[in-house]
């Protein structure tokens, strides 16, 4: 037992030096950065709520006259249908946005990496199942699905982020999945094998650790996603109806005509708050990608890795994977821009290169002077 | 491509869509053991539980869900096999299928407007930012991609119907809904319809020019490394040329996939915006299906979508593998 609670904590203590590492990296990215100030801004609102916004928007006694322009006692102005302080709804907002965000976030990343694993290395039926299960789940539209199962189970915050982590692990499973493939014939695993070490065990400390960064960069990027998937369903009105939330925030301005009033500041205010909220976690996903992804900063673009790529290894790696037409179709469009599949093939890419070159089947990509080093700056 | 290949592929569709319609046919189920108690009357006071009980009985047979479960899904896919996606519920029952023949084309318009629109711009802007790299203009693109992927679309919509559609008053804020009753297909309705997407369209394409414009950049980027650039720029032809005829054509592959991964969100993918303008299509359809409990119109618009992406995504492969011989789908060399 003593033996468990010691390995437990010594866990927990490497988790926290990671991470305490890797905010020091990142607060020395200059998107990193930026990205880590607006968020910690944000995270202070959301946390600290009922201190710093001078109204409580849940207190119905706290109301003022409905519609109020901005002035210093309301410096946003108070909503046109309930009379609320606008500043407090935008402060108290932060709450909804990030919590539901962070936390689908770090469920989708759990779930993402145990079927992502599971799929890649143990194969076989295991993997036949769940790539046939991200395959159902990638073809259905996901803000229809998301409506019909809030419709079925309630709006609940509970209901909101499960029913986002159950159809938003696909992406993440599938390039975990890819990755794993490949660590699969590194040979530190092979050597693991061959000294008998079990599956599980190859699992927790080989192929885990070395997608972990992936793991973290994506948590970043699901969780600005999700908060825009959030917003827009509470826009549409069928987020969690008592909470106040951006989303809410910007459906009631709309319905309740403050285009026709001119109240400028009641549509602007929500929408910043998700603005900053989805442009802070980005940078950071962004900046850990190219800190953890060195050769990204050098503006890579999948045509670029992939040009360095012996072609009949690539023939090979594709080959060897079941869905390896996808992958070829999907490599194409892997620039840097920001479509997650795109990230992501870029990040196998990367990899692969990486194999490739440790193996000789690839020479070094030779990288251009001048330009295309935009990815680092602004 | 081989034709084993391609009869895996299309037999691997076929059972994706078999699942995606057992999905749609028992999310409704969930939670609920009889799903017909969402359409009870409520028992009023004169009433005897027997009594009750043939009205209970009625309202199933009126939804059609009498029967064991394995009884309606049996009756739900001899349907479906027929092409018949259901009845709805709402009044005058119509069926599930002239629905969504309503309101498609209204989608469509929309949609594929957009596609078009952000495909020509983005090609236009992203080869152009490629050619004056590191100058104003490729920073400009850049910046505008780091601002347009954190701006939701319904906020960026809102923000247009606020300033050109009642500020400026330059386009309408909402679908004028005479719009669609009155459509002739005469100059002037057409000429109207324009009018009225102009915003919807305006804001959902403003987020795809610039991811296009990003994609063409780097594409172009990489293309104009190679070898036969450089023959190009040798043999003399002039800057145009060797932009358009030979680094442009040869960029084009990943925005082609792109432009199907595209395609499969086609119909599904304008909810929100369509219900900020009040546009009457596939988004604002389900969405009043959402709030009726219409159950049987909200599976049918998703199978419909389902199905709509299945095949584009076949589509898209093929066509891929066709485009590009470098990619041999399914071959082993």
């Amino acid at each position: 037992m003593k033996e468990i609670m010691k390995k437990i904590g010594m866990f927990f203590l490497r988790l926290l030096g990671g991470i305490g590492s890797f905010f020091k990296k990142l607060w020395k990215h200059r998107q990193g950065r930026v990205g880590l100030i607006i968020a910690g801004i944000l995270i202070v609102c959301a946390v600290f709520a009922p201190i710093i916004a001078p109204y409580d928007p849940y207190d119905v006694t706290q109301r003022a006259e409905k519609g109020l322009s901005p002035s210093w006692e309301h410096l946003l102005g108070t909503s046109i249908t309930t009379g609320q302080d606008i500043f407090s709804m935008l402060i108290y907002g932060a709450r909804s946005s990030l919590s539901i965000g962070v936390i689908t976030g770090i469920t989708i990343a759990v779930l993402g990496s145990i079927l992502g694993i599971a799929a890649g290395y143990i194969g076989g039926w295991v993997d036949t199942v769940i790539m046939r299960v991200v395959d159902v789940l990638l073809v259905i539209p996901t803000l229809p699905l998301v409506i019909v199962m809030t419709n079925v189970l309630g709006t609940s915050y509970a209901v909101i982020v499960l029913v986002f982590a159950a159809f938003g692990w696909t992406g993440l499973a599938r390039v975990i999945r890819a990755q794993v493939m490949l660590l699969k014939n590194a040979n530190y695993v092979k050597a693991a094998e061959l000294m008998g070490a079990s599956k599980w065990y190859i699992m927790w400390r080989h192929i885990l650790p070395a997608v972990s960064n992936l793991l973290i960069m994506s948590t970043a990027l699901t969780s600005a996603g999700i908060m825009v998937a959030e917003a827009g369903l509470s826009f549409l009105g069928l987020g969690n109806p008592e909470a106040v939330s951006w989303g809410k925030m910007l459906a009631d301005a709309q319905s309740s005509g403050a285009m026709l009033f001119g109240h400028w500041w009641s549509i602007l205010a929500p929408g910043v708050g998700i603005f900053l909220a989805v442009f802070s976690f980005m940078r950071i996903g962004l900046a850990m990608e190219e800190i953890l992804n060195p050769r990204m900063r050098k503006g890579s673009s999948m045509v670029k890795v992939f040009k360095h790529l012996n072609n009949t290894y690539l023939q090979e790696v594709f080959d060897s994977m079941d869905d390896g037409s996808k992958l070829k179709g999907e490599y194409a469009t892997c620039q840097i821009n920001e479509s997650p599949a795109g990230r992501e093939m870029l990040g196998c890419g990367e990899y692969m290169l990486e194999s490739a070159l440790a193996e000789g089947k690839a020479e070094e990509p030779v990288t251009e002077k001048g330009g295309n080093d935009e990815s680092a700056g602004s | 491509m081989k034709t084993s290949y391609v009869i895996k592929r299309i037999l691997l569709t076929v059972f994706i869509f078999f699942v995606v319609v057992t999905l749609c046919f028992f999310i409704p189920r969930i939670g609920v053991s009889d799903p017909a108690s969402r359409y009870y009357p409520p028992q009023t006071a004169g009433m005897t539980d027997e009594e009750y009980e043939i009205i209970k009985e009625i309202t199933r047979e009126q939804y059609g869900l009498d029967g064991t479960t394995f009884e309606q899904y049996v009756r739900y896919m001899t349907q479906l096999f027929h092409g018949d996606l259901g009845t709805s519920y709402q009044s005058g029952s119509p069926k599930v299928i002239d629905c969504i023949a309503e309101c498609l084309p209204w989608t469509l318009v929309l949609s594929i407007t957009n596609l078009l629109i952000s495909l020509v711009i983005g090609v236009l802007i992203g080869t152009m930012a490629a050619w004056k790299r590191g100058r104003w203009q490729d920073r400009a693109l850049l910046n505008a991609s780091t601002f347009t992927t954190a701006l939701p679309s319904f906020f960026i919509a809102l923000l247009l119907s606020f300033y050109l559609g009642f500020e400026l008053e330059i386009f309408p804020a909402y679908t004028d809904q005479n719009m669609v009753s009155n459509f002739d297909w005469s100059w002037e309705a057409i000429s109207t319809v324009m009018y009225n997407a102009a915003l919807p369209i305006f804001s959902m394409a403003i987020g795809g020019i610039v991811s296009y414009g990003q994609s063409t950049r780097n594409s172009v980027i990489a293309v104009s490394g190679d070898e036969f650039i450089l023959t190009a720029k040798a043999k003399g032809l002039s800057n145009n040329r060797v932009i358009y005829g030979h680094t442009l054509r040869n960029a084009m592959l990943p925005i082609v996939t792109q432009f199907g991964m595209n395609i499969s969100g086609l119909i599904g993918g304008a909810v929100v915006i369509e219900k900020i303008f009040n546009w009457n299509g596939m988004g604002t359809l389900f969405l009043t299906a959402n709030s009726n409990n219409d159950y049987p119109l909200m599976m049918g618009i998703m199978i419909f979508m389902s199905a709509f992406a299945l095949v584009a995504n076949l589509l898209t492969d093929f066509v891929y593998s066709l485009l590009d011989p470098r990619v041999t789908i399914g071959e082993k060399r």
